[in-house]
């Protein structure tokens, strides 16, 4: 749980408070009359004033507030009780306990509430004691779903399975693991019930079909100071304030607590951070296509900012595959989001410089880099299934990349979109062109993604593991195309990816990132034969290889960006670790011609 | 195939219903002919108890009732009203237009504020804009639609005298009276689903735009403008759409209250007077009517979901 929503809880305890300690205010008796002084004004007796039959005003709104909350606990109470009580027997014993429950719950769910009410209304008449039951069954079946839901996430858990093994008996397991596990849900499911309760049962006394009058209800109240309220309308406003405000309150108490309940994270507003003008000292190397220096990223959590990406430099040449390789977690997919400019909102970059062909993509406001994506930069993403929009067909989510950069005629763009299916080799691409994303496989998608990214002739393509989520066979035809893409082209790839079977078949140059950083670079032939690196290393070992030992694992895990250990981060699970690697955090420093390392080290 | 199914569904749980009425009178504890007749506390007389056991069928076995009960439905006999012996399903068609009219008038009206304006906060989260405009449909969902419905006659038929306080005149009498007459408690409902509405499509819309493919139409270039015409709003609708339509259905029963304000004479009002009057076959009637047309919506969005998602259709 996150944090409770004391301001809400706190006022709706307060009128719970006001409501419970009514009988001792020392209030005038709500149902006492004095009609001669009906409808009287604000008076020092009655703060209110008096309503048509000259009762005190005040003294009744806090006794409709106690009538209004003991009619909603009573009535939430009931229906938590025995749809809690249904829901977890339901998903508990499954077969048939579940249809009769569940699906018999269901049917309640054909009727509108309020209609529900009436009908039940009508066979027991109206009164508070009828409500209870009848709003208890009104919001009957949101306990028992959301109960339901609860036990059948729980009871595939391992802890409810370990109990099971145990011994404990059926009753036990659920009043002793599942119960405490919904809480939460049903807490919120409590709240809303009790909120809408309220408004419910105002509605119905309103109508006269709920709390029979003298009995003080904001609903009858409100209902009484319409024939008046020409003479005395402030009788017919305290009421409705009353209510509003107490519905009020009560929906931002629900609110906070499924807040609460199920947190999700809340981001700041992605305000760009005005770069610090500290130039990266580096002029551009005329050759390289994209030229990354000092990148930095940080992201706003709530337990304060993290950096993902620290200091990671590199180049890309034209017609020349980069592979970026590293565990999940080590700002590889980070780098090249911040690149593109794609960041999720609470991410943002504080350093560095990214030239492509001579512009900072980084300084670049959004509306010029937006005309750079898709035309001279491009990105194929990992998993194709989620990347493609669901509702449109594959050839106009391509003719949409084609006229987003150039001024071509709907029909032309379509022509273009399946000549570049023909290209990524999809086969019948004239009828496929109408498929949507959902009738193509995951490799078939995966070219269409391709094609998109080849549309306007890129300079740069960023594929963020683009072959992650296929299975091996359709992996080696999109590595195959990609390479043939970027000879046919002579365009730079930069290749993320934490396969190094990949790497060796397709890049020229591999950069290997750890915890956010560049630990090593170089020549992928070169650095595979000998990594000057320990992490490198042992990523090498980690590898399975047919020919090679048994692949070794790397013990110990990556370090979460919240707690970095000092000096290398590496070290803790480094096999040639001394003291000194943990005293400051080493720099990236030349090992050869065209190689870098981060050890320390690497020729020890 | 999808929609065969579907339709399936529908007729199953419309027969539940009906079967659900039915039974409801027979699982109250009592003789429901006497629980209909004993008003005000004196012990009913027993030839009308045994009259009205008659008239109701209810000396017959049960599942002979069900029968036919179920074989009146089935040819749209609803029965006769207790209070006036008028055909039910006569006073449920004259009324039943009018409540429709009423929820069609709100439904637009939050459809026409609450997406755009949702869609407009969802754009600039965290603005004052967007902050005011949550704090603003918190309120409005806050207020309970009998109170925005009385508020609205105390001051602009009381105070300001702009409007009559309520009733109801035909289109064909007087198209100008007969639409001031319906604004006035269509935006006492439309205002709590205009806020129903602006929540559901900020969070929809805030939630689209963090998916993969939005990523992709930024990465392809594609204008701001283009993405949310065309990526975002359009799959960010689809929980919009059955929400609202869900929202319609409960107010198939839930005009009750706005009607009973404004005086106006639709079909939820005359369910209120039969239940006062214990008229059960008009109250069975109008439950069942409703009923059924709330089945009947929550059909139609699915097809509508499958004419937006294709992968519904399978």
């Amino acid at each position: 749980m996150t944090r409770l929503p004391w301001p809400a809880l706190a006022a709706t305890a307060l009128i719970a408070v006001l409501a419970i300690l009514a009988p001792w205010l020392g209030l005038p008796n709500p149902v006492t009359m004095d009609v001669p002084h009906r409808l009287a004004g604000p008076s020092a007796a009655h703060w209110l004033g008096q309503d048509e039959f000259g009762r005190d005003v005040l003294t009744r709104l806090i006794w409709g507030a106690r009538v209004s909350l003991s009619v909603a606990v009573s009535a939430a109470a009931l229906a938590c009780l025995i749809g809690t009580a249904l829901g977890i027997t339901g998903g508990y014993l499954r077969g048939i306990a579940e249809i009769l429950t569940l699906r018999s719950i269901d049917v309640l769910l054909c009727f509108p509430p309020l209609l529900l009410a009436l009908l039940v209304v009508t066979l027991l008449g109206p009164g508070a004691t009828t409500l209870i039951p009848v709003l208890a069954l009104v919001y009957l079946p949101g306990f028992t779903r959301v109960a339901y839901a609860g036990v059948l996430t729980a009871r595939s858990q391992d802890y409810v399975e370990a109990m099971r093994v145990l011994g404990a008996g059926s009753g036990r397991i659920m009043l002793r693991t599942i119960l405490p596990n919904i809480g939460g849900p049903v807490l919120v499911q409590f709240s809303l019930a009790m909120a809408a309760a309220v408004v419910l049962e105002s509605g119905l006394s309103f109508l006269g079909l709920g709390v029979v009058p003298p009995a003080p209800s904001w609903g009858l109240m409100i209902g009484a100071a319409r024939a008046t309220m020409a003479q005395a309308p402030l009788l017919l406003l305290w009421p409705c304030l009353a209510l509003t405000l107490t519905v009020l309150v009560m929906n931002a108490l629900c609110d906070g607590l499924r807040d609460a309940v199920d947190p999700h994270p809340t981001y700041r507003p992605a305000a760009r951070r005005l770069l610090d003008a500290i130039a990266p000292g580096l002029l551009p190397t005329p050759k390289a296509v994209l030229d990354l220096a000092h990148l930095t990223v940080e992201i706003d959590t709530p337990a304060g900012p993290i950096h993902p990406v620290r200091d990671v430099s590199l180049q890309v040449f034209p017609g020349e595959t980069l592979a970026i390789v590293g565990e999940s977690g080590s700002g590889k997919s980070v780098t090249s989001l911040a690149i593109t400019g794609l960041l999720p909102g609470a991410a943002h970059v504080t350093e560095g410089a990214a030239f492509l062909d001579g512009t900072d993509l980084l300084r670049l406001p959004e509306e010029s880099l937006r005309k750079l994506r898709g035309d001279k930069i491009a990105m194929v993403f990992q998993d194709p299934g989620s990347s493609l929009n669901p509702v449109h067909r594959i050839g106009a989510q391509i003719a949409e990349a084609i006229r987003a950069h150039r001024p071509l005629s709907d029909k032309a763009a379509r022509a273009e979109a399946i000549a570049l299916l023909r290209r990524v080799g999809l086969p019948d691409p004239d009828s496929r062109a109408r498929a949507y994303p959902h009738e193509l496989s995951g490799g078939q998608r995966q070219r269409v993604m391709i094609a998109i990214a080849i549309a306007n002739h890129p300079s740069l393509l960023i594929a963020d593991e683009p072959t992650t989520a296929l299975d091996v066979t359709i992996q080696a035809q999109i590595l195959e195309l990609l390479s043939d893409l970027k000879r046919e082209r002579g365009l730079a790839l930069l290749f993320i990816t934490h396969a190094l079977p990949v790497v060796a078949e397709i890049a020229d140059r591999v950069a290997v990132m750890y915890a956010g950083e560049i630990v090593e670079t170089g020549p992928t032939a070169e650095v595979f034969l000998a990594p000057h690196h320990p992490y490198t290393a042992a990523l090498l070992r980690s590898a399975p290889d047919e020919e090679g030992p048994p692949p070794v694992g790397i013990p110990g895990i990556v370090p979460p960006p919240t707690a970095l250990p000092p000096g290398c981060t590496f070290a803790p699970r480094c096999p040639r670790a001394i003291p000194e690697c943990t005293a400051a955090p080493p720099a990236l420093r030349s090992a050869g011609a065209g190689r870098l390392t981060r050890c320390i080290r690497w020729n020890a | 195939m999808w929609f065969l199914r579907r339709l399936g569904i529908s007729v199953v749980l419309v027969w539940v219903a009906a079967s659900v009425v039915f039974l409801a009178i027979h699982l109250v504890p009592g003789d429901p002919a006497e629980l209909l007749l004993s008003q005000g506390g004196s012990a009913p007389d027993r030839a009308m108890v045994e009259e009205l056991r008659d008239q109701l069928g209810l000396n017959r076995p049960l599942y002979v009732q069900y029968g036919q009960q179920m074989w009146r439905l089935l040819h749209f006999d609803l029965g006769r009203s207790m209070q006036d012996d008028s055909p039910v399903s006569e006073e449920i068609l004259r009324r039943l237009p009018r409540t429709l009219e009423l929820i069609l008038a709100a439904g637009l009206m939050a459809v026409v504020i609450g997406i755009p304006g949702g869609t407009a906060a969802a754009m600039r989260r965290g603005s004052v804009f967007d902050r005011a405009t949550s704090w603003l449909a918190s309120l409005a969902l806050a207020i309970p639609v009998f109170v925005v419905g009385t508020l609205i006659v105390m001051v602009f038929a009381q105070w300001l005298r702009w409007v009559p306080a309520g009733g109801f005149i035909a289109f064909a009498k007087d198209p100008v009276q007969h639409l001031i007459l319906l604004a006035m408690p269509a935006s006492a409902i439309g205002l709590g689903l205009s806020a129903v509405m602006f929540r559901m499509t900020r969070a929809a819309v805030l939630d689209v735009m963090l998916k993969d493919y939005v990523r992709t139409a930024r990465a392809k270039g594609v204008k701001p403008g283009r993405i949310l015409t065309r990526h975002v709003v359009r799959t960010a609708l689809m929980p919009v759409i059955t929400v609202l339509a869900l929202y319609l259905g409960t107010l198939l029963g839930g005009t009750v209250l706005v009607e009973f304000v404004f005086n106006w004479p639709g079909l939820s009002g005359s369910l209120v007077s039969a239940v006062n009057a214990r008229d059960y076959p008009q109250v069975v009637g109008i439950v069942l009517v409703i009923s059924v047309l709330f089945v009947g919506l929550n059909l139609t969005v699915d097809i509508i979901y499958g004419l937006l998602d294709p992968r519904v259709r399978k």
